[in-house]
């Protein structure tokens, strides 16, 4: 069931949550990314063909991929921790290292899309 | 160094009501879609090799199976494995996607009305989805 905050997005970003709390925001982010993709993807295999010029745009690609990397590195990482428990101890370190994965993958999709 | 305790419930503790099953669910359909994306992957790399198929062609069809010609076609079983695999590849993705939805959703709609409303929506959503998609990957 929802609840009322009454917090305004200025004073929720303002929140000092750190780096957890970014994962937090961007995993949403991604996740509502990632759902427009699929019904656009939907709308592609439908023969909708406006949409097919989307995805070849570079800039929606490189945007699309950031969050889709993001959602699916960060959910792994919320995943192995929900069904390891004690790992959440190191929660800090496990963000730490999702970053370093994040940036070698898709600095090397970065690569790829503005080398192709 | 006094041992930390831990913060959270062991998973044979918490219990099994609807929430934790939506929980876990969720959890599960994540692994799934991974599982997927590999299978997916060995599957092309299988196929372009046993039929001299290019690997981007077999993963264009897999993602775009209406654009292309299908490169499985002279392997048949293979070609309905493929797209049973696509089917149900976009059935937990849509389930991943529609029950994230809702709870991103539910975290900013207090009214209760409006919940079961927009509910119904996105389960009818995930449903007409799910029948194109069925329909234009089978008929590829």
């Amino acid at each position: 069931m929802g609840v009322k905050r009454n917090v305004g997005l200025f004073t929720a970003l303002g929140y000092k949550g750190g780096a957890t709390m970014w994962t937090y925001i961007f995993h949403r982010l991604g996740g509502v990314a990632l759902f427009i993709f699929f019904s656009m993807y939907i709308l592609v295999l439908a023969g909708v063909s406006p949409v097919n010029t989307i995805f070849y745009d570079r800039s929606f690609q490189i945007v699309i991929l950031f969050l889709g990397l993001f959602h699916a590195i960060n959910g792994l990482r919320i995943t192995m921790l929900d069904l390891w428990p004690a790992g959440l101890e190191y929660m800090p370190q496990a963000v730490r290292v999702e970053g370093v994965v994040l940036l070698l993958v898709y600095g090397f999709v970065l690569f790829v899309i503005l080398g192709g | 160094m006094q041992a930390v305790k831990p913060r959270t419930l062991p998973l044979f503790k918490r219990g099994l009501n609807f929430e934790t099953a939506m929980w876990f669910l969720a959890r599960l359909s994540v692994l799934a879609i991974y599982g997927f994306m590999l299978a997916g992957i060995l599957g092309g790399l299988v196929v372009s090799a046993q039929t001299h198929t290019n690997l981007a062609e077999v993963l264009r069809w897999a993602f775009f199976p209406n654009q292309t010609g299908n490169p499985l076609g002279a392997m048949p079983w293979v070609s309905m494995l493929a797209k049973i695999m696509v089917i149900a590849f976009i059935a937990v993705v849509s389930w991943h996607g529609v029950h994230g939805i809702l709870v991103i959703a539910d975290d900013y709609i207090a009214d209760l009305t409006a919940q079961r409303w927009y509910h119904k929506a996105m389960i009818g959503y995930a449903v007409v989805v799910n029948v194109i998609a069925v329909y234009v990957i089978w008929k590829a």
